[in-house]
């Protein structure tokens, strides 16, 4: 699932970096390099003198952001030794630090600023009970009170943007049978799924079951059964109805849902391009079916949504106002015109008997197609984009001279073309020996899957880069920053007017970037 | 008194030698392709003093000629003259004297669209399109059945024009159902635009220095000169 590059590592550790300081970063680097690693093992090979107690402090810090996971590896049958807590980098929530406020749009646009406000609180403070929220509100200039807080929450649990933590310090099972599963034979094989990397296996064991993840909070008292023993979650007390009344130590505490803020991000994006290349009609149809598989949707990442009938389409749209300007043949035409598939755009929706499924896999490969060949039209020119449109559509591998006729480009330069591409890793190469023949054939290909790490990889490098330059934007003309607008005049009141152009156009240039990279990696 | 050139051995009627056979006979198998003076050396183990002579007399014969490869000038292929040069040596129907004629594409390419932009059903099959180059009034714009799918192909490659099944409704209508159509890319013909990449549109997009480029380096996003260009406003 989680891909991280070089760059996007880099990346992760300036974003830890900006947020925490130098030394918790050393941490993260340390982990987001050398994969999961016991606390003591950190202290040693983390490049500065950071003590073992010290190291601990940062991991609660980053454990409380949400940015680390702590585990256990059960030992294996018949040992004595103690399994040893080890500690993971969530690469992915790192990066969702930089997308806070695409989260609480979300939020905002959905439930209202008050819930944006609670949610933004517990997106700045990692996790937060909702006595600790009461008391921050309390605080605030803007306080909305006790029970609009509890109202506020009980509504982002409900629509699941907000999560009770999950267990602390999940044990995973000793699974060792690898080599041994395989040998099940040709049944097994064909039912034989990707294996889960080590981040998927720990989440998914620290997660707790829906009823408990997601709780109908306050209406149930502190006996309540959803708090089960299994659940290896610290706090499993109920929260007393009575919020005056409880202490922190069995309160719930809550934590921003990433997955489920990722989710409504991603259906967004979708919607988005269907309208882009189809029209508004179809992409409120897509809207209306998204809400439909939204609930029955198992993880964040899915291909394909659950089947849905014309019906419950129909029924759906016609709550939004857009939607009841349409009428059910129209609808009808829209479904048919997404299922429609060309060598241009492939299907969006695939039609199944009476039902209809949204395909999120070939919506995503058009945006990711477009980012692909802007970059190779900008970097390396027309000529180049037709190469590698070529190659992509053919999907194998083409001799060289095929491609220069194909692509109507002059056989002498295409060798150069294709050898720049192929040296930034946009392209796969191979040399084919033939007897006779003094020079080897070359062989050329698009590997999709290599190019899309070789653009999250860039873009991570970019993002990293417009975050940076903007940080000496903002550096270079700080005391100027300072002053009241109204107070400056001539060349000083011109040069805070362009120095606040850069800030602008870089903060959006970073948001729209943070896009690419959610296509690529989050989506 | 000079002495009196002996002459070389005729073996046959036609007046050439056995080597000049050999090599004939090599250089005709080639067809279209040819034989290099190397590829002679090797396939017949005649000398290479000897080969430079039988050549010069076969081309003094009118048996054979002699042609470049447009990729490297420097080599000369033999064909017999029964033979046209193949597109390895030419390059095809596009070049011109071992050099592409990117000028005269370009511009049957923009042929191609005006076409696309003025029909009505804004739906055009090979065939039309075909018909109108074969009706062209100067012989630079005449083109061949072939010649027509390869300027149609090279415009979906620039994703200008794309490639659409006709299922024979409205804008179909006059096509057959399944024939392969081609139509312009684009909002209004109903296939959309592609989005311009976020990532194309920042300078480390197009860096031909990305890979060099990193936070304290010599080339850095603070001392960066696309970066300085792009936010000189």
């Amino acid at each position: 699932m989680t891909t991280t590059t070089e760059f996007g590592i880099v990346y992760a550790v300036h974003i830890i970096t900006t947020h925490f300081g130098s030394v918790v970063s050393k941490v993260c680097d340390c982990l987001l390099r050398r994969g999961p690693l016991s606390s003591r093992e950190i202290s040693r090979l983390a490049e500065s003198d950071i003590n073992h107690n010290k190291v601990k402090d940062i991991l609660c810090l980053l454990i409380h952001q949400n940015c680390v996971q702590a585990f256990s590896v059960e030992p294996p049958d018949g040992s004595e030794s103690k399994a040893t807590v080890q500690y993971i980098a969530l690469f992915s929530n790192i990066l969702h630090r930089a997308r806070y406020s695409k989260f609480a749009k979300v939020v905002n646009e959905e439930l209202g600023s008050q819930c944006g406000g609670v949610l933004e609180a517990l997106l700045s403070n990692g996790r937060l009970t909702l006595e600790q929220l009461i008391d921050r509100d309390r605080d605030s200039k803007k306080s909305i009170g006790s029970e609009a807080m509890r109202d506020s929450l009980e509504k982002l649990v409900a629509a699941r943007f907000v999560e009770r933590v999950p267990s602390p310090e999940p044990v995973l099972g000793n699974k060792e049978e690898g080599p041994a599963q395989k040998k099940r034979g040709a049944k097994a094989s064909k039912i034989f799924k990707e294996p889960e990397s080590l981040e998927e296996r720990i989440l998914e064991a620290a997660t707790p079951v829906d009823a408990i993840r997601f709780p109908i909070i306050f209406e149930q008292d502190s006996s309540s059964a959803l708090a089960d023993e299994d659940s290896n979650v610290s706090e499993k007390k109920r929260k007393q109805p009575d919020v005056d009344s409880s202490g922190p130590s069995n309160e719930v505490i809550w934590r921003p849902n990433f997955e489920e803020l990722i989710r409504r991000l991603r259906h967004k994006a979708c919607v988005e391009i269907v309208k882009e290349r189809r029209d508004e009609g179809c992409a409120n149809v897509l809207k209306a079916m998204l809400e439909v598989g939204r609930t029955q949707e198992k993880k964040a990442k899915t291909d394909k949504s659950v089947p849905m009938s014309m019906g419950s389409i129909y029924e759906e749209l016609i709550k939004t106002d857009a939607g009841r300007e349409m009428t059910q043949e129209r609808v009808e035409e829209c479904l048919e015109q997404m299922s429609a598939t060309s060598s241009y755009l492939p299907a969006f929706v695939i039609e199944t008997d009476d039902s209809y499924i949204v395909d999120f896999k070939s919506i995503f490969s058009v945006a990711q197609k477009d980012e692909m060949e802007s970059v190779v039209m900008r970097r390396y020119g027309k000529e180049a984009f037709r190469m590698f449109r070529y190659l992509s559509q053919e999907d194998r591998f083409v001799e060289t001279d095929k491609i220069a006729d194909a692509a109507l480009t002059e056989k002498k330069d295409t060798p150069q073309i294709l050898l720049k591409m192929w040296k930034d890793g946009y392209l796969h190469m191979q040399k084919l020996a033939v007897t006779g023949v003094y020079m080897p054939f070359l062989l050329w290909k698009v590997n999709k899957l290599i190019v899309s790490r070789q653009m999250l990889d860039e873009m991570c490098h970019a993002s990293l880069n417009v975050s940076l330059r903007l940080t000496h934007e903002m550096d270079s003309e700080k005391e100027l920053l300072l002053l009241p607008m109204e107070k400056l005049e001539g060349a000083l009141k011109e040069r805070r007017i362009k120095n606040r152009a850069k800030i602008v156009l870089l903060s959006s240039t970073r948001f729209k970037l943070d896009d690419a990279i959610m296509l690529f990696h989050d989506f | 008194m000079s002495k009196r050139k002996r002459p070389e051995p005729k073996s046959s009627s036609s007046g050439i030698n056995e080597d000049e056979k050999n090599i004939l006979g090599l250089i005709r198998s080639k067809q279209g392709m040819g034989a290099t003076t190397y590829e002679m050396r090797t396939a017949t183990k005649i000398q290479p003093t000897l080969i430079t002579r039988a050549v010069a007399s076969l081309k003094k014969s009118s048996l054979i000629k002699e042609v470049p490869n447009m990729n490297n000038k420097g080599i000369k292929h033999f064909l017999a003259v029964e033979f046209q040069p193949c597109k390895e040596l030419t390059g095809g129907d596009w070049y011109i004297d071992g050099a592409l004629d990117v000028s005269k594409i370009e511009g049957l390419k923009e042929i191609c669209v005006r076409i696309l932009e003025r029909l009505k059903s804004k739906v055009v099959t090979l065939d039309v399109i075909y018909s109108y180059f074969e009706k062209a009034s100067s012989d630079g714009d005449k083109l061949s059945r072939e010649q027509t799918r390869e300027i149609l192909k090279n415009l979906v490659l620039d994703n200008v024009v794309m490639e659409v099944k006709s299922n024979g409704l409205t804008d179909f209508s006059a096509t057959r159902i399944g024939e392969i159509c081609y139509k312009l890319t684009g909002k209004k013909s109903g296939g959309g635009e592609a989005r311009d990449g976020a990532f194309a549109l920042v300078p480390c997009g197009a860096c031909p220095h990305i890979g060099l480029c990193t936070p304290d380096g010599v080339i850095s996003p603070t001392t960066c000169v696309y970066f300085q260009k792009w936010l000189d406003f």
